[in-house]
């Protein structure tokens, strides 16, 4: 029972159109699920006018941003400025291609005899796009090539808005690459591949990684949602500073694509967080105890798929709900975030991972985590906070007033003021 | 360790084929949407239409200036961390098949634990010159 040519080069094609169409439909949901997550946070309706529920929003969007004028200003790099919505939306829908969506079939176990009328009965092949040994590697790789889109349409744009957005959006990337890049280290040691469906199976054994490494786990969560550039890290975006940021200059579907990168991205980064520490597609996150079948037919395959997207999906809800929860950073906050705080912790991790590998305490690795913890917060102290990042300014009248609020000088016109505002005309 | 073993085309085309045809049509869907929405769309220009857009100020120069250094200096310190984490995937693999507490694991150990000390060091460096501090 070996993997073999033809019929894992089939299964590999058919996945990746589904999964193309997948992706592709779960972005223009993910976007419909936003603005009904932000509505439901912001005691609101969300949109509900198209279908019933506004369930075929998404359609109409699409069909819109087709409709509208593809405006190319005067003073852009033409050629540039064109292709820069497809370098951010090209990376993005190839990046999901390593990631093992089911595990392993059977063709033996297809319905209605067709494994012996192909002649393939006795042959397995892998649910995934690409069955790459080095699937960590790809993801990463093609991941961080993302960016190349929204510096170049940044730059292309000949706008101080898209040019700062596409500067920061690059700054951003590369700080928190190191920090994601040694987070899913951590995992490599506990499971000694780069092969992602046998990082699945391993997690079956040992319990899901999200157990046995919480600090790194929380550390690529966080660097994900910075390289995709969500809130609290879309300063490449920030309305109120940039404007649209690195897309202020776009209309109609190149404005679209580089929001389906950016959604993409988000889908195919949580797919990823799914496998690689949330145990794919196993149910149990304890190393014991019952757990899905490690052998069944096309059903329990189904099944699989469906549990992988299923936690994918609650991840970028997650995402969504913690956009519309936490103010957004400022950008000098978010380079220390990065520098000063998630590279340090991220080295400590790997540090006292790869110990207690050597130790051969695979399954305590939660201790060293643990330790990680304790051994950050006897250190901050050590290193001084030499100034404070935000300095209040001490201002007469203002909520950071040397003067406490009694002896505070009101002018005459200011209590007319709320006098009159308050209706108060006694 | 073992040998490694020799790669056949037919196993490279077998892994790899699928990533071509994911990035076929990657590019296809991209290209389509490209071209389709500047045929469907509208096209209308003016004169005040085409100027860059600076919330509706008279844009003052172009945007290709020189940027602050601190972006260029954090690119480098970058590089120097992105190429050892590239050397420790390979590392992470090996080392951790190897028996626990044995002297290899050690060795592997001992090694990587240097090289890191290494970078650690330039990274303390640029800590303190205040490379990271965007005040």
């Amino acid at each position: 029972m070996e993997s073999s040519f033809v019929p894992q080069l089939v299964t590999s094609a058919i996945l990746i159109v589904v999964m193309v169409h997948v992706i592709l439909g779960g972005c223009a949901y993910a976007i419909l699920a936003e603005r009904k997550i932000s509505a439901w946070i912001q005691d609101r309706v969300g949109p509900n006018r198209v279908g019933p529920k506004g369930l075929l929003q998404p359609i109409a969007d699409g069909l819109k941003f087709f409709l509208k004028e593809d405006y190319t200003p005067r003073n852009v790099e033409k050629l540039l400025f064109t292709l820069a919505p497809a370098f951010a939306v090209i990376p993005a829908l190839i990046a999901f291609a390593a990631i093992p969506w089911g595990g392993t079939l059977e063709l033996s176990s297809l319905p209605f005899g067709l494994a012996e009328w192909l002649g393939v009965e006795d042959q397995t092949v892998q649910i995934v796009g690409a069955n790459i040994n080095v699937g960590v590697i790809y993801m990463l790789a093609v991941g961080a090539m993302g960016v190349y889109g929204i510096a170049l349409g940044g730059w292309a744009s000949n706008n101080k808005y898209t040019f700062l957005g596409g500067m920061r959006a690059s700054a951003q990337m590369i700080s928190y690459e190191i920090p994601m890049g040694v987070a899913i280290l951590a995992v490599i040691l506990l499971s000694g591949t780069l092969d992602l469906t046998t990082i699945v199976t391993t997690q079956r054994e040992s319990g899901w990684f999200i157990l046995q490494l919480p600090v790194a786990a929380v550390l690529y969560y966080i660097c994900r949602l910075a390289e995709c550039n969500r809130a609290p890290f879309d300063l490449a975006e920030a309305e109120q500073e940039l404007v649209g940021g690195y897309h202020t200059e776009y209309s109609s579907m190149r404005f679209a694509l580089f929001f389906l990168g950016e959604y993409a991205h988000m889908i195919t980064g949580a797919a990823l967080f799914a496998v690689l520490f949330l145990g794919g597609w196993s149910l149990n996150p304890l190393p014991f105890g019952p757990d899905l079948p490690t052998e069944g037919g096309l059903l329990l395959i189904l099944l699989q798929v469906a549990v992988v997207l299923a936690k994918a999906g609650l991840i970028v809800c997650f995402d969504m709900v913690v956009r519309w929860s936490v103010p957004r950073f400022r950008f000098d906050q978010l380079m220390r975030l990065s520098w000063e705080g998630l590279i340090p912790i991220s080295l400590v991790v790997l540090l006292a991972t790869s110990i207690m590998v050597f130790m051969g305490w695979h399954q305590y690795t939660w201790v060293a985590s643990l330790a990680t913890i304790a051994i950050v917060y006897a250190i901050s102290p050590i290193l001084g906070r030499e100034s404070n990042p935000n300095p209040r300014i001490p201002m007469i009248g203002s909520r950071f007033s040397p003067m406490s609020d009694h002896e505070r000088p009101v002018a005459a016109s200011e209590q007319l003021a709320f006098a009159e505002s308050v209706g108060d005309d006694r | 360790m073992t040998a490694s073993t020799p790669i056949s085309l037919a196993l490279a085309l077998d892994v790899y084929l699928p990533v071509g045809i994911v990035v076929a049509m990657a590019i296809l869907f991209a290209v389509f949407n490209l071209i389709a929405t500047k045929l469907l769309g509208p096209s209308r220009s003016g004169q005040t239409k085409g100027i860059t857009y600076e919330s509706g100020m008279n844009p003052v120069g172009t945007a290709r200036k020189r940027f602050n250094v601190r972006f260029y200096i954090l690119a480098m310190t970058f590089l120097v961390f992105d190429v050892e984490i590239i050397f420790l995937y390979p590392w992470a693999v090996g080392y951790s098949q190897l028996t626990p507490r044995s002297p290899e694991a050690t060795l592997f150990l001992g090694r990587i634990m240097f090289f890191l000390a290494a970078s650690v060091v330039a990274y303390l460096y640029a800590w303190r010159k205040g490379v990271f501090r965007w005040e």
